[in-house]
């Protein structure tokens, strides 16, 4: 990923995950960083800026050490752009400038680990690694007494956890994102249109339809319609574990949006008990077509669309007129 | 809940006003990262409470905001207008009520295409709409 | 005009291009009536491919402008609606009960030459 797309992607994600100016003040506030705590910050910058390349050296020799945090170290290109980007951060950190382009770089190391698989644990335990050797330093080499030179590490440290804060939040969001990716897959898996002859789809639909999935049935059926020029759907519901009067609600909204769209959709699957007990609900399912069984609605679309049966000596042909 | 961003403001009076409110959520809706699909409704949905404003309250602002709560985002719409007010609210959210030549579909279709909508409106008082759509 | 009506044998053809307004969906209505009466038309066709939403008024105007049609002897058949458009109506409870519908232009055309087939009238 080039240097332009990786500032792209830091931004998108910020979006994503509301870091506006409102929200970025917001996480300041939060770890107490006031005006105070910038001058101190201000004061021993001259202590971190020459050593930013060693810090970063820390950090990663830490890791090293760490055999979660292997697919990191072994991917030389993403190790580089890393290493790169904690000396440039280092220097961040006591520049006093905490605001958007500082999240974004931020985001951008965070960005970086999540595609390292790097989880929040080893993260941590790296940080505070460096840390403490910032703060070594820090006592070793600044002026004022001791609780002054305590302070400022107290004031640095507040950055840090302001750090922590966001890249532990990209690491969360990006894992987060991988489920949603993959619950994502297992769905479009759940409900397939199939074309069974030209302009005739079927649609067998099998488990529980609660609205999430039914929508999503609806766009796959509407897109399919579209697609492959359909003129006649057979939904099958044999396999739909119980018909209330929600899911009928959710069939005959599917069937009205197909109608829409030119196509028309019979119903198949629906048991007479079940139907009864729809009736007793008082679900009008008039506005449905709906057959008994599968074969029979199948038979019911390719009349429809004008397929006539021929009888053949061996067997039965489909001729289209 | 929090409005992080700047908020976008339609005046709505005539008919136009309409098609620009539709097309203003909609873009924000799409800047916002809302599927095709929710694009539309919401465009939907605050077409027929423009349109409510146009036909009863002759004038009124939509207002649109980027919200964002426990980590998900959102957009809010905020109409409000000055007219008459709606006498009776439970009627005119109930489905197929209409005194005009609209279909009367407008609010409880828009609550229906929304996940939060609150209805304040009485004669004399005007009416204030607030609906929010949460991006899954 | 966004809008603009064309004549090919016995069905008349509007195009719908962009989002209309509402003064424009009256005149579109109106000057549909005129012309069915004018040409005697058969049918009528609305495309509405290109429109990213069809809200409540403009459901209402499809459904005046198949009432006139039918009114005046010939048949409409809207065409085009997008899935996602589609998807949107139904949840909002609007719909085009009673008209015609077909996937596109070309559907459409097909879908009133089987209904001429079918209707003595036409021989």
């Amino acid at each position: 990923m080039s240097d332009e797309q990786q500032q792209n992607a830091a931004i998108a994600l910020a979006r994503e995950m509301g870091l506006s100016d409102a929200a970025i003040e917001r996480r300041q506030k939060i770890v107490g960083l006031e005006a105070a705590d910038l001058a101190r910050i201000a004061a021993i910058r001259d202590i971190v800026l020459p050593r930013t390349e060693p810090y970063a050296d820390v950090f990663f020799a830490h890791l090293a050490a760490l055999e979660e945090a292997r697919p990191l170290l072994t991917n030389s290109s993403l190790l580089n752009k890393a290493r790169k980007l904690k000396a440039e951060h280092l220097a961040a950190l006591v520049s006093g400038q905490y605001g958007t382009p500082y999240v974004l770089q931020r985001i951008q190391l965070g960005l970086l680990y999540a595609k390292a698989r790097l989880d929040t644990r080893i993260f941590l335990g790296a940080f505070h690694h460096l840390l403490h050797d910032i703060g070594a330093d820090i006592m070793k080499y600044s002026t004022g007494d001791a609780s002054e030179r305590f302070e400022q590490f107290m004031s640095l440290k507040k950055v840090a956890f302001f750090d922590i804060g966001i890249i532990v939040d990209v690491l969360v969001f990006e894992r987060e994102r991988v489920i949603r990716q993959q619950q994502e897959a297992i769905r479009e898996l759940s409900t397939p249109v199939l074309q069974i002859r030209d302009r005739l789809l079927l649609l067998p639909i099998i488990g529980v339809i609660d609205t999430h999935r039914a929508r999503l049935i609806t766009e796959s059926l509407l897109v399919a319609i579209r697609d492959n020029r359909a003129k006649a759907v057979v939904m099958d519901v044999t396999g739909v574990a119980a018909i209330d009067s929600k899911v009928a609600n959710h069939l005959m909204q599917t069937v009205s949006a197909a109608r829409l769209m030119g196509a028309t959709v019979i119903v198949t699957g629906i048991s007479s008990a079940v139907a009864q007990s729809l009736v007793a609900l008082g679900i009008e399912m008039t506005t449905m077509r709906t057959v008994g069984d599968l074969q029979g609605g199948l038979e019911e679309a390719e009349q429809m669309l004008g397929l006539r049966v021929v009888a053949d000596k061996s067997a039965l042909r489909y001729e289209a007129p | 809940m929090t409005p992080v961003q700047d908020e976008v403001q339609v005046a709505v009076e005539s008919e136009s006003d309409i098609v620009t409110a539709r097309q203003r959520v909609r873009a924000m809706a799409a800047a916002l990262g809302f599927s095709s699909t929710d694009q539309t409704l919401i465009a939907l949905a605050v077409s027929e409470i423009a349109r409510n404003i146009v036909s009863y309250a002759t004038r009124g602002v939509v207002t649109l905001s980027e919200v964002t709560e426990g980590g998900r985002t959102g957009i809010l719409v905020v109409a409000h207008d000055d007219g008459p007010g709606i006498a009776d609210v439970g009627l005119a959210m109930r489905d197929g009520y209409s005194t005009a030549r609209s279909l009367g579909m407008g609010l409880p279709g828009a609550k229906r295409v929304t996940d939060e909508f609150e209805i304040d409106s009485a004669p004399g008082r005007g009416t204030t709409i607030r609906m929010t759509k949460w991006r899954p | 005009m966004a809008a603009t009506i064309l004549k090919q044998g016995k069905v008349l053809i509007a195009s719908i291009q962009a989002a209309l307004s509402d003064r424009e969906l009256i005149e579109l209505r109106d000057a549909f009536a005129d012309r069915v009466g004018r040409f005697r038309s058969h049918g009528v066709i609305v495309d509405v491919t290109a429109l990213d939403v069809l809200d409540s008024f403009a459901t209402r105007t499809l459904r005046d402008i198949a009432y006139t049609a039918k009114l005046r002897g010939a048949t409409a058949v809207v065409v085009g609606i997008q899935p996602e458009v589609a998807f949107a109506m139904v949840q909002l409870g609007l719909s085009l009960d009673g008209i015609a519908t077909a996937l596109d232009l070309e559907e459409g055309m097909a879908l009133l030459a089987g209904i001429e087939e079918d209707d003595p009238r036409a021989r």
